[in-house]
C-alpha cells in the first residue's frame, strides 16, 4: 500500500511547478508587450524592464519549454485524462509564447526594409511635388526618403557618400 | 538621422519599440535599445552612448529636386504599399490623442508643428505658423547667432548660421523673388535657399547649415524640458551698431 501512494504523495508540487513554469513565460513575454504599447505613456522604469524582459524572454522561454516537458514526463503516469488533457492545454500558450519572444511584432504592424531601392530623380513619380522628403547630402551624394514612406517603415538603413547612416522618422 | 557607426562598429537599426510616441531602435549587432528622437543608448550593451547626427533636411520634393537633380530617392515598398500615410496625412496626425501629460499654460498647442533648433545646451521652438507669417526669423540659440527661413511652399525650412567669416550678418527676404533669395544688408550679397552666395561680394561662399527638427510641440519638450517658444514679433531684427 504504502509502495503504491508514495509517487502519487506530493504531485501537486510538481503541478504547481508546472504552472508556475508557464505563467512566468507567459508574463515575461507580455508584460513588456502591454507596457511599450503605442499610444500610452511609458515610464524610465517601465522601459527598463521591457528591456530586460525581452532581452531575456528567448533565453527563459526556451528553459520554461524544457522544465515543463520535464514535468509532463514526471507527470504523465498515473495522471487522469483530465490532467493529460490540462497539461496539452498549458503547452500550447507555452509553446506560443516561446516563438514570440523570438518575433519582433513591432515590425508586422510598420515592415522593414532589408532591401531598400532607390530611383533616378527622373523616375520619382512616384512622389508627389508637394510631399515632403527627408534629404541627406553626404561627399556629393544626394538621398530624399519621402516622408510618407518613412512615416511608416520608420527606419531605413543606408549608406551615403561611403558613410553607413540610418534614416529615421 | 544618425551615422550607424559608433566607436568603429557599424550597426543595422530596427524598429523595436515606443516610448511615448517616440519610437524605440534596436540593433543587430549589440542588441542595444536608442531612442530615435535623441540618439540616446537608453539600455543595453552600449548604454549612455550617442549616435552622431548627420545633418538633414526636411524639404518639399520639389524644392529638393530643384537642388539636387542628380540624387536618389527612395522606392516605395509595393508589398506594404497600402499602408503608407495618405496625402493627408498631417492633418490625420494633428488629431491624434497626445497620451503625455499636458501644461495647461501652454500658449501652444500639444499638436502644433515647431521648428526646433537645439545648440550649445539651450533649444528654441519656432512654431511653423509664425514661421509662415514671418518666413525669416532672426535669433541668436545658445552662442549661435542664427536665421530660419520658411520656403516658398510655406512647407521647408533651414536654419543657417549667419556668421560669415567672423562678421555676424542680418539677413532678409528679397521681395517678389521666385525661387525665393536672401539678401544681407552688410553686403548686399544674394543667397538662395540653400545657404549658397550666388552673387555678390561673397558669392560663391556657403553658409553653415543648423539642423532644424520639425517635430510636434509636446514630443520637442519632452526632450528640450527647458525650450523658450519664439513668439512672433518678439525679436524683431535690429540694426548691427
Amino acid at each position: 500500500m504504502i509502495m503504491n501512494t508514495s509517487p502519487q504523495k506530493g504531485r501537486w508540487k510538481f503541478w504547481l511547478l508546472l504552472l508556475l513554469v508557464v505563467g512566468l513565460a507567459i508574463a515575461m513575454v507580455a508584460i513588456p508587450v502591454f507596457v511599450i504599447m503605442p499610444f500610452k505613456a511609458q515610464t524610465t522604469t517601465g522601459v527598463e524592464w521591457s528591456y530586460w524582459l525581452r532581452r531575456f524572454s528567448p533565453w527563459v522561454t526556451l528553459i520554461s519549454v524544457i522544465l515543463f516537458l520535464a514535468l509532463c514526463v514526471r507527470l504523465w503516469r498515473g495522471a487522469r485524462w483530465w490532467g493529460r488533457l490540462a497539461m496539452f492545454v498549458l503547452a500550447a500558450p507555452l509553446l506560443g509564447v516561446t516563438w514570440f519572444a523570438r518575433q519582433n511584432h513591432f515590425e508586422w504592424m510598420f515592415n522593414p526594409l532589408p532591401n531598400a531601392a532607390y530611383a533616378s530623380v527622373t523616375d520619382a513619380g512616384f512622389v508627389p511635388d508637394n510631399d515632403m522628403v527627408m534629404a541627406v547630402e553626404i561627399n556629393g551624394e544626394a538621398v530624399a526618403y519621402p516622408v510618407r514612406q518613412m512615416a511608416y517603415h520608420h527606419v531605413v538603413n543606408d549608406v551615403v557618400g561611403g558613410r553607413p547612416i540610418t534614416a529615421t522618422y | 538621422m544618425w551615422e550607424s557607426e559608433v566607436d568603429g562598429k557599424r550597426l543595422t537599426f530596427h524598429l523595436a519599440g515606443i516610448n511615448n510616441q517616440n519610437f524605440i531602435m534596436r540593433d543587430d549587432e549589440t542588441g542595444t535599445w536608442w531612442q530615435q528622437v535623441s540618439g540616446e543608448a537608453l539600455h543595453g550593451p552600449l548604454k549612455g552612448k550617442r549616435l552622431t547626427q548627420v545633418y538633414n533636411d526636411e524639404l518639399s520634393f520639389a524644392l529638393w529636386k530643384r537642388e539636387h537633380s542628380r540624387g536618389r530617392v527612395l522606392r516605395p515598398d509595393e508589398r506594404v504599399q497600402k499602408n503608407y500615410e495618405a496625402a493627408n496625412w498631417e492633418e490625420e496626425y494633428a488629431k491624434f490623442r497626445v497620451v503625455t501629460p499636458v501644461d495647461t499654460n501652454d500658449k501652444l498647442k500639444p499638436r502644433t508643428l515647431v521648428a526646433g533648433v537645439a545648440l550649445d545646451g539651450k533649444a528654441m521652438a519656432y512654431p511653423m505658423p509664425d514661421l509662415e507669417k514671418q518666413r525669416l526669423v532672426l535669433d541668436t540659440v545658445g552662442k549661435t547667432p542664427l536665421f530660419l527661413v520658411m520656403g516658398e511652399d510655406n512647407k521647408s525650412v533651414r536654419a543657417f548660421d549667419r556668421t560669415v567669416d567672423g562678421r555676424v550678418l542680418e539677413f532678409f527676404v528679397k521681395p517678389d523673388a521666385t525661387p525665393l533669395q536672401l539678401t544681407d544688408a552688410e553686403t548686399a550679397t544674394i543667397w538662395d535657399f540653400s545657404g549658397k552666395a550666388v552673387s555678390g561680394p561673397m558669392a560663391g561662399k556657403q553658409l553653415r547649415k543648423v539642423t532644424v527638427l520639425k517635430d510636434y510641440w509636446f514630443d520637442w519638450k519632452i526632450y528640450h524640458p527647458d525650450t523658450a517658444v519664439y513668439t512672433l514679433g518678439e525679436r524683431l531684427p535690429q540694426a548691427n551698431p
